[in-house]
């Protein structure tokens, strides 16, 4: 591949991912609107949104860590998505792997800690106290399933995963062959996007969003960017492991929105677990479906 | 203000040599109107009707109007219903700590001339002597399909670029201070430093300075960080 090509890759791949990420956004409030029974957002809601708050005429900082903060949260996953195969773009994927990929999802949350830590907000801190402890909670089944994954396939190259399960069809494909370890993976994967029900670092009513409380106009747009981008991130890595990744674009935007849309649609009707009550429910339910589908796996 | 490392930025503002900057202007302008995060804060029995107005009947977020919980994410103040003095204390701090543009909606009666509490001693009567209020909804109290017109009536002032009375606040904070300082004292001190953010965004006018901040330099105070106590 030619320095000119990988360069439009790494170009494109983030562009993608915001556009698809903005479309998912915009499903998730539209599902949300369908189950309270209203009309929801108009198509193009959630780019006004980011437009509107990039475009405010007053930007309130609260210092240097605070602003870079925001550009870790964004830049991890822009990172991310460079390492994410898709469909005709495999980018840096092949080099960089899935043990890299894992880390490279961690800096988001941790950026975004030392941002909200700058403001000075108690419920900011509170918020994101919450937010690192459920990371803590999703994070033992994830690594379980990445293990399970890495171990069924004996590699961590993203590419060389996918390919081993087109090549056997979808009788081959992760979900089917590890069936058990693509239900502690989906639940895992529904943790880590912070919706209901488990938002309780946002907790609108409760602490004011959280993490959120002290960000506004282009930061708060900034966060909007990051949101679009973990949806996408999410979904895409699970479309990955488990649903043998995108034949083609069609097929492929298939599988990743249904995959962000079926726990959403459940998440709507629950409220919301307590930080010891999410991080039990994880550490229990994922973690043994995981133990138990890697046991079958590692037989 | 220094204490608490809080500086504010902004475009600098030269002449604009982008052939594109109207059509940016006429951009953002279009994504404001359609995109408005309110902050409800609810002071009195107007607030009942937002429920319905955000809820399966009437369905706000068809408009792109949404609630937003903390005042620095949201664009409108709603004031719903009557402000007792107390109160209007804490709607001026949650304004100035909103970023701009910014846009107050005065819902119920009670916003626009104290309405039933006229005789009250504790409450505040016209609502834009305190704060530039962009658009009333009258009513005791007014239905949802009131609030929702008077939302759109918003949304067209902004997409013309009409709605420009957070401006207003800075140029003549002098008055607006001097309300309030009648209201609640000669040594009212809000958190936030209008007068900086008015020199900073280069929107003083003739009358942000006068007796009235003069009166509020004099024992104006640092603001320092709350203590961390456990």
């Amino acid at each position: 591949m030619s320095i000119g090509t990988l360069a439009l890759e790494l170009l494109l791949m983030p562009l993608v991912a915001f556009v698809v990420g903005l479309a998912m956004v915009l499903m998730l409030r539209r599902i949300g609107a369908r189950i309270q029974r209203r009309v929801g957002p108009p198509l193009l809601q959630p780019l006004y949104d980011v437009v509107k708050l990039y475009g405010k005429q007053t930007q309130i900082s609260h210092g240097i860590v605070h602003d870079i903060g925001i550009v870790m949260a964004v830049g991890g996953y822009i990172a991310a998505e460079t390492l994410l195969p898709v469909p005709g773009m495999d980018g840096i994927a092949a080099k960089g792997g899935l043990i890299t990929l894992v880390y490279v999802l961690m800096v988001p949350m941790l950026g975004l800690a030392l941002g909200v830590g700058q403001c000075a907000n108690p419920n900011g801190s509170i918020g994101i106290s919450r937010a690192l402890t459920a990371m803590l909670a999703y994070d033992i089944p994830f690594v379980i399933v990445v293990f399970g994954i890495s171990w069924h396939y004996g590699t961590t190259d993203l590419t060389r995963i996918i390919a081993l399960q087109q090549a056997a069809g979808p009788a081959g494909w992760g979900a089917a062959e590890m069936p058990l370890l693509a239900i502690a993976g989906l639940i895992a994967l529904h943790a880590s996007l912070g919706k209901q029900p488990f938002e309780i670092y946002v907790a609108p009513a409760e602490i004011a969003t959280g993490p959120m409380v002290e960000m506004g106009g282009k930061y708060l747009g900034g966060l909007f960017v990051m949101q679009c981008f973990q949806l996408y991130t999410a979904s895409v890595l699970y479309t990955t492991l488990f649903l043998g990744g995108g034949e083609n674009w069609i097929l492929f935007l298939l599988k990743i929105f249904a995959v962000v849309a079926i726990p959403m649609t459940l998440a709507y009707l629950f409220p919301r677990y307590r930080t010891e009550d999410l991080v039990r429910l994880l550490w229990k339910w994922p973690v043994l479906i995981g133990l138990v589908g890697l046991a079958l796996v590692m037989r | 203000m220094k204490e608490l490392d809080v500086r504010i930025e902004t475009p600098e503002q030269r002449p604009r040599s982008n052939p594109l900057a109207r059509v940016f202007d006429e951009l953002v302008r279009f994504c404001r109107s359609r995109s408005m995060f309110m902050l409800h804060y609810c002071t009195g029995c107007g607030a009942i009707e937002l429920p319905p107005a955000m809820t399966s009947r009437f369905d706000m977020e068809r408009l792109g109007i949404q609630p937003m919980v903390t005042p620095r994410q949201a664009d409108i103040l709603l004031i719903t219903g009557y402000v007792s003095i107390k109160t209007l204390k804490r709607v001026i701090l949650t304004y100035e700590q909103m970023s701009a543009p910014k846009y107050v909606i005065g819902i119920c009666s009670c916003t626009v001339n104290g309405g039933m509490y006229w005789q009250s001693y504790a409450t505040a009567k016209r609502l834009d002597q305190y704060l530039p209020v962009d658009l009333y909804i009258a009513g005791c109290m007014p239905r949802p399909e009131a609030v929702i017109t008077g939302m759109r009536e918003l949304m067209a002032k902004i997409r013309d670029g009409r709605a420009d009375s957070w401006q207003d606040y800075y140029r003549r904070y002098d008055w607006y201070l001097g309300n309030q300082q009648h209201l609640f004292g000669d040594d009212w001190q809000t958190p936030t430093d209008v007068i900086g953010e008015a020199e900073h965004y280069r929107l003083t006018g003739p009358e942000t300075l006068g007796e009235h901040t003069a009166l509020l330099q004099q024992h104006q105070k640092p603001l320092e960080p709350l203590k961390l106590q456990l």
